[in-house]
């Protein structure tokens, strides 16, 4: 049953006529004067009483509220979301299998939607009663009459904006006087309360400095070292009740905290039954292609593994071309080795030959090396030859295959040809 | 939400609203013969259920089992009546006076369930096994179930715990019936407080009752299987059917002429609100019992919804996820569905054939029949024992006013108004 906040601006010091007002001695006359008011063409204008009048609505005119289609639509969107948000954090960004169930189970994302569904529909109901009253309202003309006191406990009245575009002093008076009211007064604004009160002002702008705050010191705190330790916020997340690995546990028979894998199961992602995957095989020998897409994103990602794993030993380049060693017998040793191979080159020199049992890392680019197909290279990343360990542990199976992807794109740079430059940039070579 | 000035005593409404008229609140004259073409129509279809049963040829499985599903289904309507009356005092409904009378002589009708209930408990005694897999030591012995559990589970403490069951209900269907009836007369308001002080009591009797009978009843089908939120899904769908029932006798009196200015469209807008509430509070109690089984993943409690989830009773579940919950949820969310006659008969009715067939998807998955025949039985049954309900109920409101004339929350029920 509200309207709306008064808008006329009128920079005159003089208290400026913000509405009139009516008495009425009872609901009959409220209800009866509204029908009137409301046959008059009157759209910011409002009856007020202690209690709901039944066919007060009827009376006023007033449509029914927007609010249920708000709430539904708040709680349709509030199910969306927490079943995207599930979805997305239990199956897509952070995949966690959970009590053996599916990675997405519907029913286990059911009691999040409904309390999230609650929560939104909640906060649409609330927030959307006041927008829709058109609340906070700082000021309303009425707020100026002492009769007016007397809404919430035993007064029956009937106010008129003079925001209304029908509002005429003298025709507005006019019309209220015939409605039987028992008082009729105009509401005057005082020409001060225009302004927004200093001290609303200055409690916003202290309560704005005040939020900026911790944001600047989380900020702060992000952007510097300290050596005091950090804050733990979430003392159960960050202090949990685990065991950690290869502890004791009296919880089980065999006193290990560890269990080890049931038998006749295969963990979750270990499944490992993809021969051309996961051994590099296809038929009867290794397999030629690659099994995973042919891509700049898996070239790059393959170089920076490179870099880690193989770089160390092999070198950034992989190791002395055939033409490097007929140009100079000994490459650049900083590209052709990495710093291990060079300190292990290092220890030996002088030595005799024969009494060390370093075995300098094979050049990726010898012809013995070239010559072998994705597979094979992938299988020895897999399982490690002669002195190089397997690294099946460290790299997972994909970026293994964009190493070798990565080795392919080295060998191909590193031993290429006119004519695999594109005829129209030969020129350009010099 | 009534004006300030009627609200002290409720005087200016009663001078406001028309009195009720003496020919709108009995039964008088209404086709005297109904209660006998019921009880004629009900044994009818029993004999009929019962021959066809026969010819099953499987050890009466088929039959017994019908006749449980539906047994269960016109107890819950009772059941679910006596909990509104005990509810209404509870909370001091004032609305509710208007059709309270109707649900009473629901409730008060619950006699005839305890006759119902011979054909349940006496082939029990004699022997039989088709229903309840307990009745046979083997079943208990290979099944593993708990001595404690076999002692509970015997005919002789089954027959003495639903005596019991009986007892309760009726004594309170009977003194609730009786003090309104009495007030009908004698107009004092103490027995409305009486009837108030006693309501909570009977709350806390009817739930735990309640809970045992579905726990004794329809749990027990499978022995090894527990569930303890099961009763509330029971009562859950048994306040919705009788909110459902209540709501239709309601208009099929309204229809006959009676109750024409005791019963408004405000009163059917809060009993569709019922309705739409129990519809909710029977999905929670479902889901919540689906989700802990199905999280835990324990061989003896999944086995129950294995039996009633493959096969064709999935299609059965999945009819009831939105048949019982989602499509009348929406249905029965708008208001104006619920303060339209016709549309709240429909939903009413909607919910009435859910709940039946929930009934029949708890009791008939251990049943060997299927198809057709087994069809035809549930629903000869369903006439069978519905009929012989309302001929009951019937009988039980001769002579009874259809309201409680002297309530003195009458006025304020056939004044109120939502909003």
């Amino acid at each position: 049953m509200s309207e709306t906040e008064p808008k006329t601006a009128n920079p005159a010091a003089e208290p400026i006529l913000a509405g009139m007002l009516a008495e009425f001695d009872g609901p009959e006359a409220l209800l009866a004067a509204a029908a009137k008011v409301r046959q008059s063409g009157y759209r910011r204008w409002d009856a007020h009483s202690s209690y709901p009048i039944h066919g007060m609505e009827q009376a006023m005119g007033i449509r029914p509220t927007l609010l249920p289609w708000l709430v539904l639509g708040a709680g349709i969107a509030a199910a969306a979301v927490a079943i995207w948000l599930q979805w997305w954090t239990n199956a897509v960004d952070y995949p966690l299998v959970t009590s053996a169930k599916p990675r997405f189970s519907l029913p286990a994302n059911i009691p999040v939607a409904f309390e999230l569904i609650v929560l939104f529909s909640a906060l649409a109901a609330f927030g959307g009663a006041l927008g829709l009253n058109r609340l906070p309202q700082f000021r309303h003309p009425v707020f100026s009459s002492k009769r007016f006191r007397r809404a919430t406990t035993d007064g029956f009245f009937l106010s008129i904006e003079a925001a209304d575009p029908r509002f005429d002093p003298a025709a507005t008076l006019a019309l209220l006087e015939s409605l039987g009211p028992t008082a009729v007064e105009p509401c005057c604004d005082p020409a001060e309360a225009r302004k927004v009160p200093a001290a609303l002002c200055w409690a916003v702008a202290i309560g704005l400095v005040l939020a900026v705050l911790p944001p600047l010191w989380i900020a702060r705190a992000r952007m510097t070292t300290s050596d005091q330790p950090r804050i733990h916020l979430i003392q159960d997340m960050d202090f949990q009740p685990r065991y950690q690995s290869q502890a004791a546990s009296p919880l089980f028979e065999d006193g290990r905290a560890m269990r080890p894998v049931i038998r006749g199961t295969i963990a979750d992602g270990q499944l490992d039954a993809d021969e051309h995957l996961d051994r590099g095989r296809s038929g009867a020998g290794w397999a030629a292609s690659f099994p995973i897409p042919i891509t700049r994103e898996n070239l790059a990602r393959g170089r920076g593994r490179f870099d880690v794993y193989c770089a160390p030993c092999h070198g950034l380049t992989g190791g002395a071309t055939p033409d490097d060693l007929k140009r100079e017998g000994r490459p650049d040793k900083l590209l052709a080795y990495g710093p291990v191979a060079l300190r292990a080159m290092e220890r030996i020199e002088g030595e005799q030959p024969g009494y060390n049992l370093w075995v300098m890392p094979r050049s990726l680019h010898e012809p013995s090396v070239v010559t072998q197909p994705a597979g094979q290279l992938f299988n020895t990343i897999t399982r490690g030859l002669s002195t190089m360990p397997s690294y099946e542990a460290q790299v997972p199976v994909e970026d293994r295959w964009r190493i070798v992807l990565y080795v392919r794109a080295l060998q191909r740079s590193r031993n290429s040809r006119v004519e695999n430059v594109p005829e129209a940039l030969r020129s350009e070579l010099k | 939400m009534k004006p300030m000035t009627e609200s002290t005593d409720g005087r200016g409404e009663a001078k406001r609203s028309p009195g009720i008229a003496a020919d709108e609140t009995s039964l008088d004259g209404l086709m005297p013969e109904i209660p006998s073409l019921l009880a004629v129509t009900g044994i009818g279809s029993l004999a009929f259920g019962f021959v066809l049963g026969a010819l099953q040829g499987d050890g009466w499985s088929c039959f017994f089992h019908a006749y449980l599903a539906n047994y269960c289904f016109v107890v819950s309507i009772a059941l679910g009546s006596l909990f509104l009356v005990t509810a209404m005092h509870a909370t001091r409904a004032g609305w509710g006076v208007s059709v309270r009378r109707i649900a009473e002589i629901l409730a008060a009708n619950l006699f005839l369930p305890a006759l119902m209930f011979l054909p349940i408990l006496l082939p029990l005694a004699w022997g039989h096994s088709g229903l309840y897999s307990w009745n046979d030591p083997q079943t208990l012995a290979k099944e593993s179930i708990s001595p404690a559990k076999a002692v509970w589970l015997s005919v002789p403490l089954f027959a003495t715990r639903a005596a019991g069951y009986f007892v309760v209900w009726s004594l309170l269907a009977w003194f609730f019936l009786r003090r309104s009836t009495e007030q009908d007369l004698s107009g004092d308001p103490a027995l409305t407080v009486r009837m108030e002080r006693w309501s909570g009591p009977a709350l806390v009797a009817l739930g735990i009752s309640g809970t045992l009978a579905a726990f004794d009843w329809l749990m027990s089908l499978e022995p090894l299987w527990s569930s303890t939120i099961f009763g509330l899904y029971y009562l859950s769908g048994a306040v919705a059917g009788a909110v459902a029932a209540l709501i239709l006798a309601a208009m099929g009196l309204q229809a006959a002429g009676r109750l024409r200015s005791a019963i408004t469209v405000e009163h059917y807008h809060d009993l569709g609100k019922l309705l739409f509430s129990a519809v909710i509070f029977w999905g929670y109690m479902a889901f919540s019992q689906y989700l802990l089984i199905w999280y835990a993943n324990l061989p003896e409690e999944t086995g129950w919804y294995r039996s009633r989830l493959a096969g064709p009773w999935g299609g059965v579940a999945l009819a009831l996820l939105f048949g019982h919950l989602l499509i009348p949820f929406f249905g029965l969310l708008s208001r104006e569905a619920k303060r339209r006659k016709r549309l709240l008969a429909f939903w009413a009715v909607w919910i009435l054939v859910f709940h039946w067939i929930d009934l029949l998807w708890l009791v008939m998955p251990g049943a060997t029949g299927e198809g057709f025949t087994s069809a035809l039985i549930d629903l000869c049954l369903l006439v069978g024992l519905g009929s012989l309900y309302l001929a009951g109920a019937w009988q039980t409101a001769q002579g009874l006013s259809l309201v409680p004339l002297r309530d003195p929350r009458l006025a304020e029920a056939i004044g109120f108004e939502n909003n």
